[in-house]
């Protein structure tokens, strides 16, 4: 588009100007006419003072703080997904093994709802019975533990032991001692050394 | 560890996003690195509140981290990330003009006990440390010119001149045609030629 000699510029005009293109009759107009001379001007100015302005920082550990917000992805189960596409992907045969399981299995879901909604008296029948025969065997797995443990050649010196109030505390005051002693005894074995550690082949 | 921080460096931003993309830590802080002050800069200018202006920065970065797999590398990073800046800026100014506080008391107070418990305070008010720091940061006079623009040729001219992006980018970003940029960018610099006339004489 052409510009008449006696027509002022037109921002594009002053833009193509303060951008230093090479435009003749734009720099022609602004030598000949005082106002869009004063107009170029004081936009180069303000663009001047505009780009000066200082960029401003956020405080210290901003990085930081947006980090503890960000969900990163699991590296491992990218990869993990990253391959099963492309095997999935990688030829028509496995793609059409891919689709045959998906509706095998899409199927087999709609199936076994089906029936679960058409048996619901079996499934009740049989959740009662496998109910009972559980309770059923823990009581007898629990009677055959006490047995077990009553017969036990400890058990009549344990019970001789237990036999009063007092003897009984004395017991769980004994028990605790070797308990807290083992666990301290543990802790200590398991610190790390603090001083240098000389090795074999030092 | 050193050169891969310098191999991120040197690196573009569609190549640290794809990095990011793969559960890369140092990209995600790079990407940070990269924008953290541009965008605080941004939203700083916008909503004149350091506090503010931190909490806005960082819901960005967020989002736009959070978010790194719907991101398109056609598109420039940068332009994704200050279009989020933006809105979350023009969001935060839009509802602030529908909160804000009557100086003379609630609309809703009808005895002049009432108005006078009401309204705000301000010659009582401390100027705290943070609200100092602001002062002298946007007490400029082009600061303040700038602040008296509406806050969409704000964003326009920020982005233009301060940033030095291009006009179509600042298209892309604020999701206007690139004429109508145009046209703010060029009403935005005659207000502050008229605001900022008086330093001239």
């Amino acid at each position: 588009m052409t510009r008449r000699p006696d027509e002022h510029l037109s921002p594009d005009d002053i833009d193509a100007w303060l951008a230093g293109q090479p435009g003749t009759a734009a720099q022609a107009h602004v030598d000949a006419c005082d106002a869009c001379r004063e107009t170029a001007i004081a936009d180069r100015a303000l663009i001047e003072q505009l780009r000066a302005l200082p960029a401003f920082a956020p405080s210290p550990f901003f990085a930081d703080r947006v980090m503890t917000a960000v969900a990163l992805p699991d590296p491992f189960a990218l990869r993990s997904l990253d391959t099963a596409r492309r095997r999935l992907f990688a030829t028509r045969r496995s793609l059409a093994l891919a689709a045959t399981l998906a509706v095998v299995v899409v199927a087999s879901m709609g199936l076994s709802v089906a029936w679960s909604l058409t048996h619901r008296d079996t499934i009740a029948a049989a959740g009662t019975w496998l109910t009972a025969s559980a309770g059923q065997w823990l009581w007898t797995a629990l009677r055959s533990a006490v047995a077990s443990a009553t017969e036990q050649p400890g058990y009549g010196l344990l019970r001789d032991l237990a036999a009063t109030p007092a003897r009984l505390a004395l017991l769980a005051a004994l028990v605790s001692l070797t308990y807290l002693g083992g666990l301290f005894a543990l802790r200590k074995l398991m610190t790390l050394p603090s001083g240098p550690v000389s090795h074999a082949n030092a | 560890m050193a050169s891969s921080r310098i191999e991120l460096a040197s690196a573009t931003d569609q190549e640290v996003v794809a990095l990011a993309r793969h559960g890369q830590e140092t990209a995600y802080r790079e990407l940070v690195r990269r924008y953290e002050r541009p965008v605080f800069s941004l939203v700083y200018r916008m909503v004149r509140d350091r506090e503010l202006a931190e909490d806005l920065a960082q819901e960005t970065f967020v989002k736009a981290l959070n978010a790194i797999e719907s991101y398109r590398p056609e598109f420039k990073f940068s332009s994704w990330i200050f279009k989020i800046a933006n809105n979350a800026a023009i969001d935060h100014l839009r509802r602030r003009e529908l909160d804000t506080l009557s100086l003379d008391g609630s609309p809703h107070a009808e005895t002049p006990e009432a108005i006078e418990a009401t309204a705000l305070q301000i010659g009582d008010r401390q100027e705290t440390a943070l609200e100092e720091v602001e002062a002298r940061e946007l007490g400029g006079e082009i600061e303040s010119a700038i602040a008296r623009l509406r806050p969409e040729y704000r964003s326009c001219i920020l982005l233009r001149h301060v940033d030095g992006r291009a006009y179509e980018e600042i298209a892309e970003i604020l999701g206007l045609p690139l004429g109508t940029v145009k046209t703010y960018i060029h009403r935005a610099r005659n207000e502050l030629r008229v605001l900022l006339g008086h330093l001239k004489q």
